[in-house]
C-alpha cells in the first residue's frame, strides 16, 4: 500500500483484485489531498469503513495489515491489524491471521509467537508457522511468501514449500 | 454538500448482494463475521452507573481476540456495551458516538443518555429497503418491500449519568428498549443475571479498586451479601459469564460513572492470564528453506554538497 | 434595470462583467467589511482566534450569541459578516469533520477541513440560484504533521495561511497594527493579550468578557503525544477551546 504499510487479502479472487485497486485509489486520494503518508492505523480504519459500506453484500475478503507507525518522536513502531468481512477490526498486539488455514494458524502461532523477537528470529517464527498450518490445509499452499518489514529495509522472501 | 468521503453516499451499499445470494446459492459460503458471544452488564448504584463487559470476540468457535474492548465510547458522561456482531456494535456506537458529539455542539448542553437510547433505538428498528433479486421468480419475493431491521445484529447496554441522574438501558437489535436499575445482555446475560438476581440491591456504594485489591472470583468465593458492593456485584456478574458461558471469556472490564467523572477499568481483573511459557520456541536462524530474497530498501540516499562562501544573491 | 455600481451584472452571480470580475462576489466581500472585526495570531505554542460581540441592544441576552465555534475537538473557527451564512457554515463544516473520522477514526487536519470549508463556499459562487455566502472566516485547529496553523477563508472559496490575520470592518488598521506587534517567537499568552489590544483598536463601547469571544488552540506536549489516546475513550485530548468568561475577564484585567 506505501513504503510501510503491506495488506493481505486473503478471499475470493475476484474480490481481491477489486479491493486492490479501492485501496489503491483511495490511499493514492489521501496521499495527494493530505500531502502526507497515511499511518497504518489511519489506513486500518480506512480498510474497516471501506468495508462497512457493504455491511449487507459484503466482499469476501478478511485483510490483515501490517506496517510501521510513526511515533511523535520520529521513531518507527510495529502495527498489526486485521479485520473481519465486514471491517471488524482487531488490533492485537501478537499476531493476527486470517484465510482458510486461519484456524490452523491460530494454534500455530499462539504456540510459536513470543513478544520481542529479533527480525531475524520474527521471520523464521512467521516462515515456520505459515508452512506448517498451510500444510494441514487443503485450500492453501503451493509455495508462500513473506515480507519482513523494518525501518530501512523490506525483505521480500518466497519459501520453499510443499507443491501439492 | 462536501463530505470528507468522496468515495460513497450515506448508507450500506447493496451492490454485492445478488452476487453472494448467487455463489452461496452455489456452495461457496461466507466467510464468518467476528462476533461477541459476549456477557455485558450495566447496574444502578448509589452515585450512578457500573457497566462490565468481558474481553473475548468470536468468528465460531474460534475465539478471535481475547483481550477485545466492548465497553464503547459515546460521551464522556455516557458509554455503551455492545454484545452481538462485532462490526455492528463498533459502528452503531461510532456512529451514535458522532451524532451526540454533533448534538452536543448545536445544543451546547452536555449529552443525556436518553438522547442517546433514541438514536440508537431509531436506527436499529428503522425500515431498509429489500434488495431486489431479479434472477428470482417473483413469488418468492417477500409481500412486502420493506422488512423490519434486527439485521444490524447490535444487542447493546448503555448506561451514564446526565442531568436527569444515572439512566441504564438496554436496546435490542429490533429495536426495542428497557429501563431496568440492572441488566444483562450477550449469551452470558443469563449466568450474569442469575448473580445480579440474588445480589443486587437498592443503593449500593461503589468500592474504589485500588485501595481494597478485588479478589479473582475464579479461586475464591464471592463476598457476602451484606458486603456485596457494586463493583464486586459487576466483577461477580461478568465472572459468571467468563466461567459458564461458552462465548464469554478472558477478562472484565468495567466503567463507573457518576455526576462527576467516568472511570474506564480495563481489564480490572484478569483471571485467565496466560502463563510464562515454559521454554522459548524460537527457530535456529536459517531454517525455512528460501527460494528467492529480494530486499528493498527504503533509505533514499542522500548527498550533502556543502556550500562554502558567498550566500547566494536570492533578491 | 442596472444598477449605479455593478450595470447589469450585478443581479447574476454566474455572469462575468466585461472586466473580469463576479460583482456579487465584491459585494459579498463588502458585508464582510461592515462586519465586525475579528483577527488571529499564531504564536509559538498555540493560536488565538478572537472576536468582538457586538449587540445592538441592552436587551439583547449576550449569553447565547456565540461567534468563535468549535468544529471539532482540534478545530474551531470565527468570523466576519453574516452571522446566519455562518452558523449554516459551522453546521456543515462540523458534519464534515465527523465524516471524515467516521471514515478514518481521526479528525481532520486543518489544512483539509479548511479545504472542505472553502470548497463549499466556492460552490456558492458557481451555482444558479445561491449567492455567495457572506463570511470571512478564520480557521485555527492543530494536528499532528502541520502542527498549529491558522487559515482564512473568504467568500469567494480562496484560502490562505497566516500567521497573523484580522477580517471585518477594522481589518486594514488592526493588520497594519498586527504587522508592528507580531513576531515569530510570540508566547500565547503574550498573543492573546496581542489579540486583545488589537480589538481595542476601533472597539465601538466597553470591552468586557461580555463583549469579547476568544478561542485558543493549544500544541500538546511531547509526553501528552506519545500517550496518545485518553484510555478508554478512544479520543485524544481536544487541542481546540473557548475561553470562559472568567478566563476573558482575568485577561483584560491584566
Amino acid at each position: 500500500m506505501s513504503d510501510r504499510i503491506y495488506l493481505g487479502l486473503p478471499g475470493l479472487a475476484t474480490d481481491v483484485t477489486t479491493l486492490k485497486e479501492v485501496f489503491r485509489y483511495r490511499v493514492n486520494m489521501y496521499t495527494i489531498k493530505e500531502e502526507r503518508e497515511i499511518e497504518p492505523e489511519t489506513f486500518a480504519h480506512l480498510v474497516s469503513s471501506t468495508l462497512y459500506e457493504k455491511r449487507f453484500g459484503p466482499y469476501f475478503i478478511e485483510p490483515v495489515m501490517a506496517g510501521l507507525e510513526k511515533t511523535p518522536s520520529g521513531a518507527y513502531k510495529p502495527f498489526i491489524a486485521a479485520t473481519d468481512l465486514i471491517g471488524c477490526l482487531n488490533f492485537a498486539k501478537d499476531f493476527v491471521v486470517a484465510g482458510t488455514a486461519s484456524t490452523k494458524l491460530y494454534g500455530v502461532a499462539e504456540g510459536l509467537w513470543e513478544p520481542d523477537l529479533e527480525p531475524e528470529d520474527l521471520f523464521e517464527t512467521c516462515a515456520q508457522t505459515l508452512l506448517n498450518a498451510v500444510d494441514r490445509d487443503a485450500y492453501s499452499g503451493w509455495g508462500a511468501e513473506v515480507h519482513l518489514i523494518t525501518k530501512d529495509k523490506v525483505i521480500k522472501r518466497t519459501l520453499k514449500g510443499r507443491m501439492d | 454538500m462536501a463530505t470528507a468521503s468522496v468515495y460513497k453516499g450515506a448508507g450500506f451499499d447493496f451492490s454485492n448482494e445478488v452476487r453472494n445470494t448467487f455463489l452461496s446459492e452455489r456452495g461457496i459460503p461466507l466467510p464468518k463475521a467476528t462476533s461477541t458471544g459476549t456477557t455485558i452488564v450495566g447496574c444502578l448504584f448509589k452515585d450512578g452507573i457500573i457497566l462490565g463487559a468481558d474481553t473475548r470476540a468470536t468468528e465460531g468457535p474460534i475465539v478471535a481476540d481475547k483481550n477485545c474492548e466492548k465497553i464503547h465510547f459515546i460521551t464522556d458522561n455516557i458509554r455503551c456495551c455492545g454484545a452481538g456482531t462485532a462490526a455492528d456494535t463498533e459502528f452503531t456506537t461510532a456512529l451514535i458516538s458522532s451524532n451526540m458529539e454533533l448534538h452536543a455542539l448545536s445544543t451546547g448542553r452536555k449529552p443525556r443518555v436518553v438522547t442517546a437510547m433514541t438514536m440508537l433505538k431509531q436506527m436499529l428498528f428503522r425500515l431498509v429497503p429489500q434488495p431486489t433479486h431479479y434472477h428470482r421468480p417473483p413469488s418468492s419475493i417477500a409481500p412486502f418491500p420493506y422488512r423490519y431491521q434486527g439485521h444490524i445484529g447490535a444487542a447493546l447496554v448503555l448506561g451514564g449519568v446526565d442531568a436527569t441522574g444515572p439512566q441504564l438501558f438496554t436496546i435490542h437489535p429490533h429495536g426495542s428498549t428497557d429501563k431496568l436499575p440492572y441488566v444483562t445482555m450477550g449469551s452470558g446475560s443469563l449466568a450474569a443475571m442469575a448473580v445480579f438476581e440474588a445480589k443486587w440491591q437498592p443503593n449500593m456504594e461503589v468500592r474504589i479498586p485500588h485501595a481494597h485489591p478485588l479478589p479473582t472470583y475464579a479461586h475464591s468465593p464471592p463476598p457476602p451479601p451484606q458486603r456485596a458492593e457494586a463493583l464486586d456485584l459487576v466483577c461477580a456478574a461478568i465472572s459468571a459469564g467468563i466461567f459458564n458461558d461458552l462465548g464469554s471469556g478472558s477478562n472484565v472490564d468495567a466503567c463507573v460513572i457518576t455526576a462527576s467523572h467516568t472511570e474506564m477499568l480495563r481489564n480490572l481483573v484478569k483471571p485467565n492470564e496466560r502463563v510464562q511459557k515454559e521454554r522459548s520456541y524460537q527457530f535456529r536462524r536459517g531454517t525455512t528453506a528460501i527460494k528467492k530474497e529480494s530486499i528493498r530498501s527504503l533509505i533514499v540516499d542522500e548527498d550533502v554538497t556543502s556550500i562554502t562562501g558567498e550566500a547566494m544573491d536570492i533578491s | 434595470m442596472a444598477s449605479a455600481e455593478g450595470g447589469a451584472y450585478s443581479y447574476s452571480l454566474t455572469v462575468f462583467s466585461p472586466s473580469g470580475k463576479l460583482v456579487q462576489i465584491e459585494h459579498a466581500l463588502a458585508a464582510v467589511s461592515s462586519g465586525t472585526t475579528s483577527l488571529g495570531i499564531k504564536a509559538s505554542n498555540g493560536i488565538v482566534i478572537a472576536t468582538e460581540k457586538k449587540s445592538s441592544s441592552i436587551l439583547i441576552d449576550d449569553s447565547m450569541i456565540d461567534k468563535v465555534s468549535v468544529i471539532c475537538p482540534n478545530i474551531g473557527i470565527v468570523y466576519s459578516g453574516m452571522g446566519p451564512d455562518f452558523r449554516v457554515l459551522v453546521a456543515k463544516a462540523r458534519k464534515s469533520a465527523q465524516a471524515y473520522w467516521k471514515v478514518y477514526g481521526e479528525y481532520p487536519p486543518t489544512k483539509v477541513l479548511t479545504q472542505e470549508i472553502a470548497t463549499i463556499m466556492q460552490q456558492a459562487t458557481h451555482s444558479g440560484g445561491v449567492r455567495p455566502y457572506g463570511v470571512s472566516l478564520l480557521v485555527a485547529g492543530w494536528d499532528i504533521t502541520r502542527g498549529p496553523c491558522l487559515y482564512q477563508v473568504d467568500p469567494s472559496g480562496s484560502y490562505w495561511a497566516w500567521k497573523a490575520s484580522a477580517i471585518g470592518k477594522n481589518m486594514v488598521n488592526a493588520k497594519t497594527f498586527l504587522e508592528k506587534r507580531y513576531n515569530d517567537d510570540i508566547s500565547l499568552e503574550d498573543a492573546i493579550h496581542t489579540a486583545l489590544l488589537t480589538l481595542k483598536e476601533g472597539f465601538e463601547g466597553h470591552m468586557t468578557e461580555k463583549t469579547i469571544d476568544i478561542g485558543i488552540v493549544t500544541v500538546p506536549s511531547q509526553a501528552e503525544l506519545e500517550a496518545g489516546k485518553i484510555e478508554g475513550t478512544g479520543r485524544v485530548k481536544p487541542t481546540f477551546r473557548k475561553l470562559s468568561e472568567e478566563e476573558v475577564r482575568d485577561y483584560l484585567a491584566m
